[in-house]
């Protein structure tokens, strides 16, 4: 058929179509009388055109869960090499879990069967291996054990331990979540991802599907180094018009757990982990996620532009110290958070000690609170003695002791407000403030001995007060204030 | 947008084509990620959706292409390539080639084998585009764009009318050519 005369059968299947057949009949025999074969051709296109029901009348992105998920189930009984399979766990990004027996050992194990688009390029199967050697080289209570990467005939499998339990994603939908779970959850998990760390294996998917509860409470991480497969940026393939099926990265991702650096196709290390980690203890504690979104694309904006409300407020009785550790995990840049899970486990360990001496910040309140006390006192001594011996000397004493006393008395009264409201920004503050309120306290009790001198000739008695004055500024700033502040914050900032 | 200005994509000069399939297509692939494995169901987005979001994400970055109706023919060409690369790599065309002859018409009318079709209907879209650029142009945007005439239309710079006219033509031409395999 030449162009011209696809081009007439194009124009008259497109009038004709709408028509009744007389009419399109008719309009054949009037428009194409001279050539058979465009008749025959349009007859033919609208045979197919009434046939053709709803072909192609709804999108294929319809289907596409559909399409996705028709990744065919293995029958219960299947014998895969050495293994049984038994019924289906679950299943993740990368393919179906099963329980299945290993009859070399008469173990049961969790088996999971790789996707094969996943492992079609020979790349990608290589660096699979690569990263199951890795994973099974850990061995710590927190980490679920990876046995082997089986391959048999030509699909990849994975065996590893078998976890009896729940997932913490029930724990957090089912509001099964106590505040004195949350402590240790984080910490067990912390010292997981640190022994990980340690290792060189970096998770880079860890949600609350992926952490275990056993049976006799502990958590388990599964899936390390596993969970996900890094997308390779599209090369030479991919511009010749062909996407490589190992491109095909639909399956991956929870971006409600990703870190903004791994959402941007940047570089993931263990601060990734660490970020994935203060969402999931943020999820844990509040049983809402710290960047809930309407959709989850707005929670990827979330991710990437917006700070989470503190988590002190919404889990009153948690250490406060766990939410400064939280605070620090989700900051935005990686080289603001920990820089791995070991650090975790070591800010944890403080905050817990210092939940533990959690009465000892009455005794820094009450502290901050006689001070700022002694200051109006030392104000009101100085205009004593201005009343008794006014000399240009004495108002200026008084009006400078007035004025320290009330920065003062306004710093140390923020301190305390800061502790009570807004506790994940106190350290911060104290850092601030320590230093000018040192030399408060000292510019205070230098003032109050000028003022003893000038009155010691006159008047014995305010000129002792004065000096008993100073002297228990000095002592308090000196003495009691870096014991109250470390029995409270483990620290002398 | 700082995830496409880091990737140079607000250079004055938009790039070629070429260098921005693949790109287009890491976009599309993070926000179908979002509507396949959606944490919490009823978080799914829709289908249509998504190449909307792609669109109007890339659309709003400080318009990188001189024209939108680029942008959505590169979208909705990699939609088809990423759903037909799925497609085979599930082994559609074995379940395809099974079918008998007289349960495939009926399955194709009924819309009911999406997936295993999609590779058949790969092969006869390219053998569409050879005859005419512009029909398999139009079927990548409703079928696998999932965009709405009015929308198609907009893209390749015809009417309504006119693109309801050769949607039907390509669905006839694509219904015969998969329901009758041997006669093309």
């Amino acid at each position: 058929m030449t162009s011209e005369q696809r081009r007439r059968v194009a124009a008259l299947f497109e009038v004709a179509f709408e028509l009744s057949p007389g009419d399109a009949a008719r309009l054949l025999a009037a428009e194409a009388a001279d050539d058979a074969a465009v008749r025959e051709e349009v007859l033919s296109l609208l045979a197919s055109h009434s046939r053709a029901g709803e072909f192609l009348q709804y999108p294929i992105a319809d289907a596409v869960p559909q399409l996705l998920d028709d990744d065919p189930a293995i029958t219960p009984g299947t014998v895969v090499g050495t293994y049984t399979i038994g019924r289906e766990l679950g299943r993740g990004g990368m393919g179906r879990v099963y329980f299945a027996t290993d009859a070399r050992l008469g173990r049961t194990v969790a088996l999971k069967a790789l996707a094969p688009h996943l492992v079609r390029d020979p790349a990608q199967r290589e660096r699979l291996r690569r990263e199951a050697r890795a994973a099974a080289s850990l061995s710590h209570p927190g980490v679920c054990t990876v046995y082997a990467l089986e391959e048999i005939d030509g699909d990849l499998y994975i065996a590893s331990e078998l976890v009896d339990g729940h997932t913490l994603r029930d724990e957090i939908a089912s509001g099964r979540r106590h505040a004195r779970d949350v402590l240790p959850t984080a910490r067990e998990l912390a010292a997981a991802l640190a022994a990980a760390h340690a290792a060189g294996v970096v998770h880079r998917d860890l949600k609350p599907e992926n952490v275990m509860r056993t049976r006799d409470g502990h958590v388990k991480v599964l899936d390390f180094g596993l969970a996900r497969i890094d997308v390779v940026r599209p090369g030479a393939d991919a511009l010749a018009g062909r996407v490589p099926v190992t491109h095909d990265g639909i399956v991956v991702g929870t971006p409600a757990y990703m870190a903004p650096e791994q959402i941007e196709g940047g570089a993931v290390d263990r601060r990734t982990d660490v970020f994935a980690f203060g969402v999931l203890i943020y999820e844990f504690a509040s049983g809402v996620h710290p960047f809930a979104g309407i959709s989850p694309l707005a929670t990827v904006a979330r991710v990437l532009e917006h700070d989470p409300q503190p988590l002190g407020p919404r889990c009153p009785d948690m250490p406060a110290g766990v939410s400064e550790v939280v605070a620090r995990c989700l900051q935005k840049r990686p080289s603001d958070r920990f820089g791995s899970a070991a650090e975790i486990v070591g800010a944890l360990h403080s905050a817990v000690d210092a939940g533990a001496a959690g009465d000892h910040t009455t005794w820094w309140r009450t502290h901050q609170v006689i001070v700022s006390m002694v200051y109006v006192a030392s104000a009101i001594l100085a205009w004593q003695i201005k009343e008794w011996v006014e000399t240009p000397l004495t108002v200026a004493l008084f009006v400078a002791l007035g004025g320290l006393a009330t920065v003062g008395a306004v710093l140390r009264g923020h301190l305390v407000f800061t502790e009570r409201m807004n506790r994940p920004h106190l350290a911060g503050e104290r850092r601030r403030t320590g230093r000018p309120m040192l030399v408060i306290d000292f510019l205070i009790a230098a003032l109050l001995l000028a003022d003893a001198i000038v009155t010691a000739g006159v008047r014995a008695l305010p000129a002792v007060s004065a000096v008993s004055v100073a002297v228990g500024v000095l002592l308090a700033a000196v003495v009691l204030e870096p014991a109250t502040t470390r029995a409270a914050f483990g620290d002398e900032a | 947008m700082r995830t496409w200005s880091a990737t140079g994509f607000m250079s004055s000069q938009p790039p070629p084509a070429e260098e921005l399939a693949p790109l287009v297509y890491d976009e599309l692939r993070r926000i179908a990620a979002h509507y396949i494995r959606g944490e919490r169901p009823g978080q799914t987005l829709q289908a249509t959706a998504l190449v909307h979001e792609a669109y109007l994400r890339l659309a709003n970055a400080g318009a990188p292409w001189h024209d939108k109706r680029h942008f959505v023919g590169i979208a909705a060409r990699s939609m088809r390539q990423i759903l037909v690369e799925r497609a085979r790599a599930r082994g559609a065309q074995k379940r395809w080639a099974g079918l008998d002859r007289v349960t495939l018409t009926d399955a194709l009318a009924l819309a009911a084998p999406d997936a295993a079709m999609l590779p058949a209907l790969d092969e006869a879209l390219t053998r569409l585009e050879a005859i005419d650029p512009q029909q398999a142009r139009l079927v990548e945007l409703r079928y696998f764009a999932g965009l709405s005439i009015e929308e198609a239309a907009d893209a390749l710079a015809i009417s309504p009318a006119t693109l309801k006219r050769r949607w039907a033509l390509a669905r006839a031409w694509l219904f015969r050519e998969l329901s009758e395999p041997a006669s093309s």
